[in-house]
C-alpha cells in the first residue's frame, strides 16, 4: 500500500477468464474521487468497456464485483460487494449489494475492486489472498448449493469463519436461470437482475477471498471513528432507524401491511387470511419464534443479520439464515405461505439454489393464481400447486434451476414467461417492460417505488426510501399516493442511494444523515467532501447507468409497469386508488426533476454538463450538441 | 483489579474487535495484526472472541528465555520489544493460543490491555468483552464452567 491512499487498496484486480490471465491496474486518484467506488466504479467500467452488441451472455461482458472506501473500515455494515454488470433479465445494466465480509477481506488483500471478463473454458473459481490470485478447477463444486459451496472451499483451505469469505453461484447460476443471484458469507445476497447467470455463462462457480494480511489506513482515524459513533448512535436512536436496529427489516410485515404495501397471493388481496395468527408476524416474535443467533458483517453493531434454528415442523432442527423482509414476502406472503417457519425454510431453499426472492416470489404466485383460475393445468405443470403450499414451491424451484418441464420456460423470468403463455395468464403477472419486477412489496399504495423500478437502470429501483429528506429541502412525509409529490420527491433524492451503494456500506447503515456520512468519507479518505459532492457525484453515476441502457437499446417506452403490477387494489387501506390514471404526468414530473428529456429519456446535455459527463453527451446526443 | 471477561454467547462475530486492536497495534486496520481473534463454530451460529486473559500462571513469561515478558502496571503481561529475541517458545508455552508472533517484526506480540483501556472493550457493539474487576485474573467464566462440568458425547461419563 501507498502512503499517500487512504481508504483504499489502490488496486483493481482484473482477470481475463477466456485466457486465464489476472493481472492489477491502478484506481488512480483521480477516479476514486470522480466515481467513489462499488456502483460508480462499476458504471464506469460499463460504459467504457461494454459495447451494446456485448450483450449479457457476451464473453465482453463485465462481472465487476467492486467495494468502496468505507469497506474494511470500522463504521458499522462495511464488508460491500456490489456487483455492476449487464444483467440476464433486462439485458441493461445492474446494480445490486450483498453484505458480509467480501469488501473487508478484498480489501485486506489488495484491492478494491475484481473486475472479471471473457468465459472459461471450464468451471473454475477465484481465490484470492494477499499474496497473489489463482483460478482453481471447480468441477468438484458443481452442483453444490451456495452454502455447500461455502463448506467445501472451508475445507479445501482449512480456513474458516470470516478468514474466508466466499462469493458464489448455486444450481441456478450455473443453469443459467436468468434471476440467479450471487450469495455469500451464508445468507447475504445480490440478488437483482441475474448477475449469477452472468457469472454461470463465464463459468466461475465462485470467488473466495481469505481475510488478506495488508492494512488499510484512514486519513483521521480518530474522527473516523468520531463519525462511526455518530452514525451507531443515529441508528440506535432515530425514530426511523430504531426498528431496524432491535430487529432488522423483520418489523416490515406488519407496517407494510398496515399501509397495504405487504403483497398478499400475488397482488390478488390485501387483507390477510382471517385464520392467520398475526401475532406471530410482530418484528419481535418472528425473531423470537426461533432459536436465533447473530450473524453480522462487517464491523455491525445493527441487531440485523442473524442464524436460525428451525424449531417445529418438517425441517426442525436445521440451520438457516434469517430470512430479510423481502424473504418473509417472497417466500411467504406473495405465494400465500403464512408460517413463518416454512417461510423461514423456503427462503433458505431459495438462497441456497441462488435465485432472487422477489423474483422467485412473483413467479411463483403467478403459476399459483394461474392454476387456481384454470389458466394453467396440472399437466401443463406437472402437479398441483396451491397458494401457500411451500413444498410444492420448493419441487418448482427444482424445476426451475434444473430448466426441467415448465420450469425451462419459468427461469426465464415473470415477463418473458407471462409473454410466451399470454392471454389472461399475461395479466396476472407482475413485471416492468424492461423486464425485472419489484422488491417484495405492493407498490400500488408505494408510488413511489412502482415509479423508481420503472425508471431504475439498475435491475431494480435507483432512488429507494426516502431518508431524511428534509436535507434536500422536501417534506419529512408526503402522502403515499399523490401524484405530484411522489414523482418530485423520487426526482430530488435521486443520487443519494447510488452514491451509497458506491461506499462499499450497507444500505441500512447509510439511512443517517448526509453530512454525518460525509463525515465519515471525509475522515476515512482525507477529501475535504460535502453532501453537494455526494449527490453530485450519485447522479453522475445514475446517469452514465441510465445512458448505458439507453446505448443498449432501453429506452422510455419500457418505463411502465405490466397491467397487474399498476392494477387498482380491491381492498385494504388503498381499496380502489389507482395509479394508472396518473402515470404519464408523474413520469412528466419525475423527468422534469431530474434533467433527463422525457421523448428520448436521454440526460440533457445541460445536465450532464453538470455532473462532468461531457464525453457521455456526444455518445447520447451527437457531435453538433457537444459544443 | 480489572480483568477482560469474554463473553462469547453476546458475540455475532461482526470483527470490530479485530480492526480496533489491530489499530492499535499498527495505525492502520489491519486484521492479522491484531492479538484478538475470532473463531466460528456450528456452521457460522456461533463466535468465540479469544485473546489473553492474563493468566496468574502466565507460562509465556515463565517460559521466556530471556525475560523479556513482565508485568505492567495495570496487570498485562507485556512483551518487551528490545528484549524479544523471536525465538517462538512463549507461543509454544501457552496454553491459550494467545501468544502470537510477528512475522515482520520477528517478536512475539500479545494483549497488554491498551495500557488499561481496552480497544475492543471500547468498540465492541454488544459488550461481548467487558473490562471490569474480579477477585482473580484468571476469571474463566460461566462458559467455561458449564463446558467443562458436562462432557457430551463420546466423553459423557467420563470424568
Amino acid at each position: 500500500m501507498t502512503d499517500s491512499i487512504f481508504a483504499y487498496a489502490g488496486q483493481i484486480l482484473r482477470v481475463d477468464l477466456s485466457s486465464g490471465k489476472t493481472w492489477t491496474e491502478p484506481f488512480e486518484a483521480e477516479d476514486r474521487r470522480k466515481w467513489i467506488g462499488g456502483t460508480g466504479l462499476g458504471a464506469k467500467i460499463l460504459w467504457k468497456e461494454v459495447p451494446p452488441e456485448a450483450g449479457w451472455d457476451h464473453p465482453e461482458n463485465r462481472l465487476v464485483m467492486a467495494t468502496g472506501p468505507l469497506a474494511g473500515l470500522p463504521v458499522w455494515g462495511t464488508g460491500g460487494l456490489t456487483v455492476v454488470t449487464r444483467g440476464a433479465l433486462t439485458n441493461g445494466a445492474t446494480n445490486t449489494q450483498a453484505n458480509g465480509f467480501f469488501g473487508a477481506n478484498l480489501k485486506c488483500c489488495g484491492f478494491d475492486a475484481i473486475v472479471i471478463q471473457g468465459q472459461s473454458p471450464e468451471w473454475v473459481y477465484l481465490h484470492v489472498h494477499s499474496d497473489g490470485v489463482e483460478l482453481r478447477d471447480a468441477s468438484s463444486l458443481l452442483g453444490k448449493d451456495t452454502w455447500q459451496t461455502q463448506q467445501a472451499l472451508e475445507e479445501v483451505t482449512a480456513l474458516n469463519g470470516h478468514n474466508l469469505s466466499v462469493y458464489s453461484i448455486g444450481p441456478a447460476g450455473e443453469n443459467l436461470v436468468r434471476f440467479a443471484a450471487i450469495q455469500g458469507d451464508y445468507g447475504h445476497v445480490a440478488s437483482k437482475n441475474g448477475c449469477g447467470a452472468v457469472m454461470g455463462k463465464k463459468k466461475l462457480k465462485a470467488v473466495a477471498i481469505e481475510r488478506g494480511k495488508k492494512g488499510i489506513a484512514a486519513a483521521h482515524p480518530r474522527a473516523l471513528y468520531a463519525a462511526a459513533d455518530e452514525i451507531a448512535h443515529n441508528l440506535k436512536t432515530d425514530a426511523s432507524t430504531r426498528g431496524l436496529y432491535l430487529f432488522g427489516t423483520l418489523g416490515g410485515v406488519r407496517n407494510l401491511y398496515g399501509m397495504g404495501a405487504l403483497p398478499i397471493r400475488n397482488y390478488t388481496t390485501n387483507v390477510w387470511p382471517e385464520d392467520v395468527d398475526t401475532k406471530k408476524w410482530e418484528g419481535k416474535n418472528l425473531r423470537e419464534g426461533f432459536d436465533h443467533r447473530g450473524h453480522q458483517c462487517s464491523a455491525c453493531g445493527m441487531h440485523h443479520c442473524h442464524m436460525l434454528v428451525i424449531g417445529s415442523g418438517r425441517h426442525k432442527g436445521e440451520v438457516v439464515d434469517e430470512p430479510e423482509y423481502e424473504g418473509w414476502s417472497g417466500a411467504g406472503w406473495a405465494i400465500g405461505a403464512t408460517e413463518p417457519s416454512e417461510v423461514a425454510w423456503l427462503n433458505d431453499r431459495l438462497d441456497r439454489a441462488c435465485v432472487d426472492v422477489n423474483e422467485f416470489g412473483w413467479l411463483c404466485g403467478w403459476v399459483m393464481e394461474c392454476q387456481q383460475k384454470g389458466y394453467l393445468s396440472d399437466k401443463d405443470l406437472g402437479f398441483r400447486l396451491e397458494w401457500g403450499d411451500v413444498e410444492g414451491a420448493n419441487r418448482l424451484l427444482q424445476m426451475i434451476y434444473r430448466r426441467e418441464g415448465l420450469g425451462d420456460l419459468l427461469a426465464e423470468g415473470v415477463k418473458r414467461a407471462a409473454e410466451k403463455l399470454g392471454g389472461e395468464a399475461a395479466d396476472c403477472a407482475i413485471y416492468t417492460e424492461i423486464g425485472n419486477t419489484p422488491r417484495g412489496h405492493d407498490h400500488r399504495s408505494r408510488w413511489e417505488e412502482m415509479l423508481d423500478t420503472c425508471t431504475g437502470s439498475g435491475g431494480t429501483l435507483d432512488t429507494a426510501p426516502p431518508v431524511q429528506p428534509t436535507e434536500f429541502g422536501l417534506p419529512a412525509r408526503i402522502e403515499p399516493q399523490d401524484p405530484e409529490a411522489v414523482p418530485k420527491q423520487v426526482g430530488v433524492l435521486r443520487g443519494r442511494r447510488t452514491f451509497e451503494d458506491s461506499l462499499g456500506a450497507c444500505a441500512f447503515t447509510t439511512r443517517v444523515s448526509m453530512h454525518v456520512l460525509c463525515r465519515s468519507v471525509e475522515a476515512a479518505t482525507g477529501w475535504d467532501f460535502r453532501m453537494e459532492e455526494a449527490i453530485r457525484n450519485g447522479r453522475r453515476t445514475a446517469a452514465l447507468l441510465r445512458a448505458f441502457n439507453l446505448r443498449c437499446g432501453i429506452g422510455p417506452e419500457l418505463e411502465k409497469p405490466s397491467k397487474r403490477y399498476c392494477s387498482t387494489p380491491v381492498n385494504g387501506p388503498v381499496a380502489g386508488v389507482s395509479i394508472s390514471d396518473h402515470w404519464e404526468k408523474m413520469l412528466d414530473i419525475w423527468y422534469e426533476t431530474v434533467g433527463y428529456d422525457r421523448k428520448t429519456g436521454r440526460p440533457t446535455p445541460e445536465t450532464l454538463r453538470s455532473l462532468e459527463l461531457e464525453e457521455v453527451i456526444e455518445s447520447l446526443w451527437g457531435a453538433e450538441v457537444k459544443t | 483489579m480489572k480483568v477482560l471477561k469474554i463473553i462469547p454467547d453476546r458475540c455475532t462475530g461482526c470483527m470490530r474487535c479485530d480492526l480496533a486492536c489491530s489499530y492499535e497495534q499498527t495505525g492502520t486496520f489491519q486484521p492479522s495484526k491484531s492479538v484478538i481473534r475470532i473463531s466460528s463454530f456450528e456452521g457460522h451460529t456461533s463466535y468465540a472472541p479469544y485473546t489473553c486473559l492474563q493468566c496468574d500462571e502466565a507460562w509465556c513469561l515463565t517460559a521466556c528465555p530471556v525475560e523479556a515478558i513482565g508485568i505492567s502496571p495495570v496487570g498485562a503481561k507485556v512483551v518487551a520489544d528490545d528484549i524479544c529475541v523471536g525465538c517462538k517458545l512463549c507461543t509454544i508455552a501457552c496454553p491459550y493460543g494467545t501468544m502470537f508472533y510477528d512475522i515482520d517484526t520477528h517478536k512475539a506480540v500479545k494483549c497488554d490491555l491498551c495500557g488499561g483501556k481496552p480497544a475492543c472493550v471500547e468498540v465492541c457493539p454488544t459488550e461481548a468483552i467487558v473490562y471490569e474487576d474480579a477477585e482473580q485474573a484468571d476469571w474463566v467464566g460461566p462458559f467455561a464452567a458449564e463446558r467443562t462440568k458436562a462432557p457430551a458425547g463420546p466423553l459423557a461419563g467420563v470424568s
